[in-house]
């Protein structure tokens, strides 16, 4: 798009340089201010008069994050539980999808509209009944809760993405397969899912991140054990707790490292924001 | 389509549906059935009671106003702030790969952690956001705006912190959609000597129209579920002016124990829900509409 007529006058290029700065910074001040704030000795993170710079860095309030909180444990279960519900989910998410992209059946377009009508519902609401489950399963405030309940969320998420990957391969794949001596099964594990890797990593991470982002479903189904880290941030709020520095640390652990491995694949993101919505 | 091919499809998608009955269709099936029951033990039958006393409930009015609020200006502004930010990405400037990296960043952030630092930005005592309006001038003193503890402003500070979360996404869509629309649209405009104004009411933004629709689609029933950050900031108070359908059921439930209760508005909510959605899509998929 070089040279378009977009990107014609020079001073409107300056002015659009500018504005976009000026929302660039916006954007990220939040953010930028939490991890400031990390970094600054206990005293000054409830300061009434705020700066965004620390007076001195230091890492106090990581030392004492370690002590208040089990961030270990807690970091522990959410990779546990995300990792495991990402891996189930993706597999059989496109085992279905690639099901009912390559073999039409009435029943399987009824459980395709089943998938979307999924999206639509509030958490919240099966996350009571869902709680009934896994109480009279005898699973409450266990990994194997968490994992099956983020299965279950994340599957139709899966299948919705996967099935328009399988649509745009092309049907002789199958068939060359199946010439050359696979099963249907054979052909899907053999040839079409090594060459959707692109479409599943995409798949995969936002699966992972639906599963590790999670806070709901970690407040209703676990209490000690299973806790994740999102539930245990949430509980520097109820107390009448003034040592928020542990907590900002806290979030800035959770959150850095997913933060920076989410730009370094950002390719896949982005593919897997747009699949979606713009098609064709 | 043959016998063997029906078995096939049903073999690939056992698992997952298995899955989708226990966890999704089953337990709709006991949010039906909660709801039909009484709140206090679960076990006397009451038929429309708990809808009634939804529907008759002056609260129950209150959170679903506050959703529409919630869902209506946030998403709103988020269009207009992602169209505007994918406007001026999509010049292609230098820089603009690094400018839509930076902007990717509240996009993979949990909405709890999102919310925890709004929490700690609007603080009444000791948040940087009243400073800083206090430096510039347009408030008289740091402690003039309580944005949580003030009934007029908790639902705007909830959907401050939700904008800032998800206008990435729309930007990124809006982004692909413009993207996407032909360079000789425009160069044919430029012949004809339209304008900047023109060329945007009169192309990019009728090309987009299907993209706008499908995230607005998308946006909506995220805002209208989204739980994590209006519990973090107000938990729905202070006296309910922040109270949204999903923190009000979950208070009835988890706080007040009414099971039937809370499942009679979590039916009530989900209706509305697909109802609204339901609008959407006819639009969507309407037959005459051109395509691009």
């Amino acid at each position: 798009m070089n040279a378009s007529i977009r990107q014609r006058t020079k001073a409107g290029s300056i002015l659009v340089q500018l504005t976009t700065a000026l929302f660039v910074i916006a954007f990220l001040f939040p953010y930028i201010y939490l991890i400031m704030t990390s970094l600054k000795p206990s005293m000054e993170v409830i300061s009434t008069t705020p700066t965004l710079l620390p007076s001195a860095f230091t890492l106090d309030s990581f030392r004492t994050m370690f002590d208040v909180l089990p961030v270990g444990k807690y970091i522990g279960n959410s990779f546990i539980t995300a990792i495991s519900s990402t891996v189930v989910s993706v597999f059989l998410g496109s085992l279905a999808a690639y099901g009912l992209s390559r073999f039409s059946s009435r029943i399987g377009n009824l459980f395709l509209l089943l998938t979307l009508a999924v999206r639509m519902v509030p958490l919240i609401s099966v996350a009571v009944p869902m709680y009934g489950i896994i109480n009279r399963l005898g699973l409450y405030d266990t990994k194997t809760a968490l994992i099956l309940v983020y299965t279950s969320i994340n599957i139709p998420f899966v299948i919705w993405m996967m099935i328009g990957f399988f649509d745009g391969l092309p049907k002789e794949l199958d068939e060359s397969a199946r010439v050359d001596g696979c099963g249907k099964f054979g052909a899907f594990m053999r040839i079409i899912l090594p060459i959707s890797l692109p479409g599943l990593a995409t798949t995969a991470i936002f699966s992972y991140m639906l599963s590790w982002n999670d806070f709901l479903m970690a407040l209703m189904m676990s209490s000690t054990t299973a806790k994740t880290l999102p539930v245990g941030l949430s509980e520097f709020l109820g107390a009448y707790n003034l040592d928020l520095g542990p907590m900002t640390a806290a979030a800035v652990l959770f959150s850095l490292p997913v933060m920076l491995f989410s730009v370094m694949i950002q390719r896949y993101i982005v593919s897997g924001m747009t699949m979606g919505a713009v098609k064709e | 389509m043959t016998k063997s091919d029906r078995r096939t499809a049903f073999l690939f998608f056992a698992p997952a549906a298995s899955f989708m009955i226990l966890f999704f269709v089953y337990p709709m099936f006991l949010l039906v059935r909660d709801s039909l029951f009484d709140s206090k033990t679960g076990t006397q039958f009451v038929g429309g009671e708990n809808y009634i006393r939804a529907l008759s409930s002056d609260r129950f009015y209150k959170s679903l106003y506050n959703t529409v609020v919630f869902v209506v200006g946030a998403v709103s502004i988020e269009l207009i702030l992602g169209l505007v930010l994918a406007l001026l990405l999509s010049t292609g400037f230098r820089g603009s790969h690094a400018a839509r990296t930076m902007f990717l960043s509240p996009l993979m952030i949990a909405p709890l952690v999102g919310g925890l630092i709004w929490k700690f930005m609007l603080n009444d005592q000791f948040g940087i956001l009243n400073t800083i309006l206090f430096k510039i001038g347009w408030i008289d003193s740091p402690q003039s705006i309580l944005w949580l503890s003030d009934e007029r402003y908790a639902l705007l500070s909830c959907m401050i912190a939700d904008v800032w979360l998800t206008t990435p996404f729309m930007m990124l869509v809006l982004l692909a959609g413009i993207q996407g629309i032909p360079e000789s649209l425009y160069e044919a405009a430029h012949i004809d000597g339209a304008n900047k104004a023109q060329r945007f009411w009169r192309i990019t933004l009728p090309c987009l129209r299907p993209v706008i629709v499908v995230a607005l689609l998308i946006r909506i029933i995220d805002a209208a579920r989204s739980f994590d950050i209006i519990w973090v900031l107000t938990q729905g108070g202070p006296n309910f002016s922040s109270s949204v359908l999903s923190t009000m059921i979950y208070n009835s439930m988890a706080r007040f124990n009414q099971v039937g209760y809370a499942s009679a508005m979590a039916i009530l909510f989900m209706v509305v829900l697909m109802a609204i959605c339901g609008v959407f899509m006819m639009r969507l998929w309407n037959p005459n509409k051109k395509a691009i």
